[in-house]
């Protein structure tokens, strides 16, 4: 007993036999595959099967019903294999190459639709989006869903990969496309099935070229083998790079969507742009507040949110657009996603030059203000001078401080009782008195729109000092206003002292003091816990022995020793 | 050189003037060509005429018409157009030509 399907062919209705029609189908695939370049295909394979239906009815009868196999077999024979009569009119292809053992991999080959992917709005819920990847790799869609409903809370990225992939992947409408989208299955082994098959055939076709090779063959024949086989390695080749080209696509899709996330999560995260070089700890800040601290105040932060999301956004999305694109092969061209994208880039950029251009104006002039300190002058010959006790004195900052290169400004932003506010770090020179008396003056520098603004900049600087007997305590800090803006707020103290005159810089002074000229060429280091007493033009050491770094040639006082401050000092050791 | 090559190469050139000499007088469908043909042993299997036809409709010198059957599918009825009535006959003198001058070469060894 065997079953029977019901076919139509050629119009008419046939029973035939399981196994019997398979052999059938599989004839008449190949055949479509071999005229798969001819004009005429459909019209060929109308009048083939019409011929076969027409033998087939004659084996039929009322007392035998179904087509049997060897009814099948026998109608083969008649009309012949494909490669007998498919090649008319170019004779290069010859029988004998094609036989049976090549017969067998051309019967199995125009069935495999290769896999498409669709969104599947047979099975929809929002776009189909969803139910299509569950077909392109037949998993459950409830996962891909979940999936994407996860995804929606980190930072909106599921959602908006939703978005993309709903305008990117085209809609299953004809049944071609429905059954592509369930054709057959995409993965590894298969590609690597794929591969190995070619590659079998390689080694087929190559065996078949050695043995032509020796037997007394022409010309034309060893030449066609050998384009053939160039042919084939062009087509080993184009796998290759296929699947190389598939493997850069995942990760350009990965690493897209990974840095999408992190821009979303600078962006709209807290705490996101840290300073490692705050007094109490390290700080963090977010973008947020970052801008509000820099930008001008009549430029919304919204406005450079919106900047960076469209500059370095969209170049994202296309990355991930064109990997998505790459790896399930869409070759549908969307043009309105293109232009769309191209002008909200320009728009982004547009806005970036903007932005970076009003910043630029607010920094455009410099204003400094000069500020003399009154101190009561010092009973004894010297003055001591100190920093305020802080409660992170411990903390070693000094390192950081003197090297870091922040373009506006020396500063920093600490948090306190939740409140934010700037602040920098001022640095020390110290000079000859023009008087007989000990001056200090701090000199506030700020940039702004213009003078104005600038000069408006640097009085809203705030530094204090206070004296105790003959100790001056510096503060290590000074506070940027709260409300003020970063205008590259820079404090410098300048303590002018008389011939002569002696100071004693405490070790928390290493803080402050920065590249001060004196004859012994001490670093910051070695100056501080010393007295320096000041010479002609720079200071000497009274109490340097034993140090190592200091200058070898410190007797010969006829050498001309650099200009003093406040010319920047050369760098020392 | 391929001696099955050479004789496939030889048959196929005269295939097409046999099937337009075939239907020169009447029009028939393939099933009926099929069987003229194999009795002249001109062809063995039945596929290669398909393609053929489906040529020679191409370039003009053939045409057809559908008929229904009694017993099957409706039929395709091939039949001679003009140019193709006028090909074949300069096939045909060309043919006679070639006869005589392959016949002399072989007389005369």
């Amino acid at each position: 007993m065997n079953k029977t399907i019901t076919m139509n062919l050629g119009g008419i209705i046939f029973h035939i036999e399981e196994d019997a029609y398979d052999k059938l189908n599989k004839y008449l695939s190949t055949i479509k595959g071999y005229f798969k370049d001819s004009e005429g295909r459909d019209e060929i394979m109308t009048d083939i099967e019409s011929r076969i239906a027409e033998m087939l009815q004659e084996k039929v009868s009322s007392a035998k019903q179904a087509v049997l196999l060897s009814d099948v077999e026998s109608v083969i024979a008649i009309m012949g294999k494909p490669e007998d009569f498919a090649g008319e009119g170019d004779g290069s292809e010859s029988k004998i190459n094609t036989e049976s053992s090549s017969e067998e991999n051309k019967f199995s080959y125009p069935n495999n639709k290769r896999r498409r992917v669709f969104r599947d709005e047979d099975n929809k819920i929002l776009g189909g989006v969803c139910a299509g990847i569950s077909n392109y790799f037949d998993f459950d869609p409830l996962w891909i869903r979940a999936a994407f409903a996860i995804s929606f809370f980190a930072f909106g990225s599921g959602f908006l990969l939703y978005l993309i992939l709903w305008i990117i992947i085209p809609k299953a409408k004809t049944t071609a496309e429905k059954l592509e989208m369930h054709g057959e299955k995409v993965d590894v082994n298969n590609i690597g099935k794929a591969v190995n098959e070619e590659f079998e055939d390689f080694k087929k076709r190559m065996n078949d070229f050695g043995d032509k090779a020796k037997s007394p063959e022409t010309k034309e024949k060893i030449r066609t083998t050998a384009q053939k086989a160039t042919e084939f390695l062009g087509d080993v080749f184009h796998n290759m790079i296929k699947v190389v080209g598939k493997i850069v696509a995942f990760l350009l899709v990965f690493i897209g969507i990974a840095l999408m996330v992190g821009l979303l999560a600078t962006i709209f995260g807290r705490g996101t742009i840290s300073v490692f070089n705050s007094p109490t700890s390290n700080i963090h800040f977010s973008i947020y507040e970052f801008s509000s601290a820099v930008f001008p105040a009549d430029l919304p932060v919204v406005l450079v949110i919106i900047a960076l999301i469209l500059f370095f956004g969209v170049p994202l999305l296309s990355l991930i657009y064109a990997g998505i694109r790459h790896l399930f092969g869409i070759k549908q061209k969307n043009k309105i996603v293109k232009y769309t994208a191209n002008s909200l880039w320009l728009i982004g950029l547009g806005l970036v030059i903007y932005i970076g251009f009003q910043i630029g104006n607010d920094f455009s002039e410099e204003a400094t203000v000069k500020q003399k300190i009154e101190i009561t002058q010092p009973t004894s010959q010297v003055l001591y001078l100190d920093l305020k006790p802080m409660p992170d004195d411990d903390i070693d900052l000094t390192y950081h401080r003197k090297r870091h290169n922040i373009n506006i400004g020396d500063w920093t932003m600490i948090s306190k009782d939740n409140n934010k506010f700037s602040i920098g770090y001022p640095m020390m020179d110290i000079v000859r008195s023009e008087t007989d008396s000990f001056q200090i003056v701090i000199v506030k520098t700020a940039n702004g729109y213009d003078k104005k603004e600038a000069v408006y900049h640097a009085k809203n600087i705030e530094y204090s000092i206070a004296q105790k007997d003959s100790t001056i305590f510096f503060n290590s800090f000074f506070d940027i206003m709260n409300a003020d803006k970063l205008r590259a707020q820079d404090v410098k103290i300048i303590v002018k002292v008389p011939l002569n005159k002696v100071i004693y810089l405490s070790k928390r002074m290493e803080k402050v003091i920065y590249n001060i000229h004196n004859l012994e060429d001490a670093i910051d280091y070695d100056m501080v816990n010393r007295r320096w007493i000041m010479a002609e033009e720079e200071l000497r050491c009274i109490d340097c022995n034993g140090l190592v770094t200091i200058r070898k040639h410190k007797i010969d006082t006829t050498i001309p020793t650099p200009p003093i401050a406040p010319v920047p000092a050369e760098v020392k050791k | 050189m391929n001696i099955e090559n050479t004789k496939a190469q030889m048959k196929k050139g005269v295939l097409e003037f046999c099937i337009l000499s075939v239907l020169s007088s009447g029009d028939q469908y393939p099933s009926e060509i099929i069987e003229k043909m194999k009795e002249a042993k001109l062809i063995v299997v039945e596929g290669t005429l398909y393609p053929l036809l489906m040529r020679l409709k191409n370039d003009g010198l053939l045409s057809y018409r559908w008929e229904e059957s009694l017993s099957g599918p409706p039929r395709k009825y091939y039949k001679l157009t003009p140019v193709g009535k006028q090909y074949l006959k300069e096939l045909k003198t060309t043919w006679t030509e070639l006869v005589n001058a392959v016949n002399k070469t072989i007389e005369k060894k």
